[in-house]
């Protein structure tokens, strides 16, 4: 399990990291979610020791990391990076090599990944000279060829086409099954909704929801209401006591969202004193629902 | 892994891969060419006995061959002599370039296009000796004598100003020593600070520094570049010197190697400092565009330095010359020659040596620092003293 432990951390007078604490269980996908600047990449950073926290702890099989627990650690930044001369199978036999792994294993190690990458005609080929979606998959190649136990992937998906995102998807989904703890960012809720098993969602710094998204959908479901008003005003919906909000129209109906411990029943009332009630149901809470509440809390 | 095992496996990194771009290949293939044009050249041009071939008919010709070949010694002039039946053979074989002359009769000499000055002056002292010793022999002097009064032991030399001959051949020693000295530097320097822009233009740093603490990095780049330098520098000299004494271009004792070979030590000594410095001004910037500018301090000191190794060739024991070969950024450059042109006491080498290697100290440890405080920093080139607090922290 890896544990952010209040970590702060500033940029002059920005503060990019404010307390911020949860936890990334092994051996599932999990989703680091916020909008940008919200101290994704500064939070992974820190992971990676790349970055020095101004207070807190980061601690890996509940040890506190150093140097030789991050060898065993896989990391894809959010700015890629290669050597643009370097060939395919070298970079990625030395990448392993940095990561303590003996050179023939290194050597051993490379040619399976660029096997399992779809490399195999370009091991000989300059990084610079492949194509932007090639010098992707040797970008994870990178990040796994030591064979890490916890994988930090800041923005993996992002650049990918259809395929590009199945196959990466598949292959963090096999890491995860060998119980290695894979904490991947994205913009794509949608993507992270279908792959990870839990989540972090952070705003401004601060961690606003965590946890796994079953239990974070089923706590917002109860407050998610799909109505449909037959010859309603537009926004009959926005003086009724208990609604917070609404979300996307769908169809002839509209996707309100109540404050906590409000009253369905009221919401009913008002919708039958506005016309004639055609649907009225719990509906389910998407991320991207979980997501916009979170952050204009 | 050891902070020793990663400099190790970066340090590798940067030899195998310089070691494989085909322009490293083609500048130490064109450096290697130059030295030894520069090796053989003085032989081809100025320096050895040239050799001809001359055909002699008849018995008194063969004598003042012989005669002229015996006091080649002197002239720089050697003779091959080639013994032909008749005057009509000779001829036809000097015209045809099989000799380059052909003393036909007793004082006679055939060439196809006018005879060189020298072998001309040699055959003429060939002529001379002969004629002397059959005079002298007519005064009834044995054989032995005759050849005791022509051919006297030669006169020894002694110059009040130091061998010449030698101070000139220490002076080439040491300017060739300065150049490549400055070269080394200036080129390996630039690569130093060149490939810490590549690695942060790439953002592959980032990957990097996840496994590897950036002192780390830094001390495998320089000690990488730093050996694959040592190494050309030493085949160059090798190389050099090699076909120096073999063309006889340099007429050198074992006490004229020791200097040169001495001069390669102060390689590291220089290095370990300008390279360092590269290092932390390649941290600096983010772009190959911006290199330059943050490079440029550098490399004044380093061609201002070599401007002063040559002048302390003219004057190396003068005040200027003492001055430069104690301050740690010029000593690498002046020293050496100081050192080749023996002007340099051991104290004052001794001195050198040590505030080089106290200054290399302190500024490693500046440069690894600034290298620290702005290795990840990207966009806008960093300032020296932002990057020093950065890394404070």
């Amino acid at each position: 399990m890896l544990e952010l432990d209040a970590l702060s951390r500033r940029y002059g007078d920005v503060v990019a990291l404010d307390d911020l604490t949860f936890e990334v269980p092994t051996g599932q996908l999990f989703g680091f979610v916020g909008p940008n600047g919200a101290g994704k990449t500064t939070a992974m950073r820190i992971v990676l020791g790349v970055l020095e926290p101004d207070a807190g702890h980061v601690r890996w099989q509940g040890a506190e990391i150093d140097a030789g627990a991050r060898r065993d650690f896989g990391y894809m930044p959010e700015e890629r990076g290669l050597y643009p001369k370097m060939r395919v199978g070298d970079q990625l036999t030395y990448m392993a090599r940095l990561h303590g792994v003996e050179a023939a294993e290194a050597q051993a190690a490379a040619d399976r990944w660029i096997e399992r990458l779809g490399l195999s005609e370009r091991a000989d080929t300059r990084v610079e000279e492949l194509s932007l979606g090639n010098q992707q998959r040797v970008q994870l190649g990178v990040a796994l060829v030591h064979e890490p136990s916890l994988l930090v992937l800041d923005e993996p998906f992002s650049g990918l086409d259809p395929g590009g995102v199945d196959v990466l998807a598949g292959v963090l989904a096999e890491r995860a099954e060998d119980g290695v703890a894979v904490v991947f960012s994205s913009h794509q809720l949608e993507l992270v909704e279908r792959l990870c098993r839990s989540v972090a969602i952070v705003n401004d710094g601060r961690l606003v929801a965590s946890g796994p998204v079953e239990e974070l959908r089923r706590k917002h479901a109860s407050r998610m209401l799909r109505v449909e008003v037959e010859g309603a005003s537009e926004d009959w919906w926005s003086e009724v006591p208990g609604v917070a909000g609404a979300g996307d129209r769908e169809g002839a109906g509209v996707l309100l969202e109540l404050h906590e411990g409000a009253d369905d029943q009221q919401v009913l009332a008002a919708a039958a004193r506005a016309g004639r009630v055609r649907h009225f149901g719990r509906a389910e809470a998407r991320l991207a629902d979980i997501f916009r509440e979170a952050i204009s809390a | 892994m050891s902070f020793g095992q990663a400099t190790a496996l970066v340090a590798r990194r940067e030899i195998t891969e310089r070691i494989r771009q085909r322009s490293f290949l083609v500048s130490s293939a064109v450096t290697l060419l130059i030295v030894a044009a520069a090796a053989v050249l003085p032989a081809l041009l100025g320096g050895g006995p040239t050799t001809y071939d001359i055909g002699v008919v008849g018995s008194q010709p063969r004598a003042v061959a012989a005669a002229a070949g015996a006091a080649g010694s002197e002239t720089d002039v050697k003779v091959d002599v080639k013994r032909l039946p008749d005057r009509a053979k000779a001829e036809k074989q000097v015209r045809d370039g099989d000799l380059d002359a052909a003393l036909v009769a007793p004082r006679q000499v055939v060439s196809d296009d006018k005879l060189p000055d020298e072998l001309a002056q040699a055959l003429q002292l060939g002529a001379r000796q002969v004629a002397s010793g059959e005079a002298l022999r007519k005064q009834g002097l044995s054989r032995a004598q005759a050849r005791r009064a022509l051919d006297p032991p030669p006169l020894r030399t002694r110059t009040l100003a130091g061998d010449s001959q030698d101070s000139d051949q220490r002076k080439f020693i040491a300017l060739a020593a300065a150049l490549l000295l400055y070269g080394q530097l200036l080129t390996y320097g630039l690569w130093v600070s060149t490939g810490v822009v590549e690695e942060k233009a790439s953002r592959v740093v980032e990957i990097l520094l996840a496994t590897l603490s950036p002192r780390a990095l830094m001390a495998g780049k320089i000690v990488g570049l730093g050996v694959l330098g040592a190494g050309q520098m030493l085949l160059v000299v090798v190389l050099g010197l090699a076909l120096a004494l073999a063309t006889g271009s340099l007429e050198a004792t074992g006490g004229d190697v020791a200097p040169v070979l001495l001069v390669l030590l102060w390689f590291p000594l220089g290095y370990a400092l300008y390279a360092s410095l590269y290092a932390a001004a390649g941290a600096l910037v983010s772009r190959q565009e911006d290199l330059q500018s943050a490079t440029t301090p550098l490399t004044v000191l380093i061609i201002a330095s070599f401007f002063l190794s040559f002048s302390a060739l003219n004057d190396p024991g003068g005040p200027v010359a003492t001055a430069a070969s104690l301050v740690p950024f010029s000593a690498p450059l002046v020293m050496p020659g100081r050192m080749v042109l023996g002007e340099a006491s051991p104290a004052e080498v001794v001195a050198a040596v040590v505030l080089l290697v106290a200054a290399t100290i302190l500024l490693v440890r500046v440069g690894a620092r600034v290298y620290s405080g702005a290795v990840l920093r990207t966009g806008k080139p960093v300032k020296l003293l932002e990057a020093l607090r950065a890394s404070r922290s």
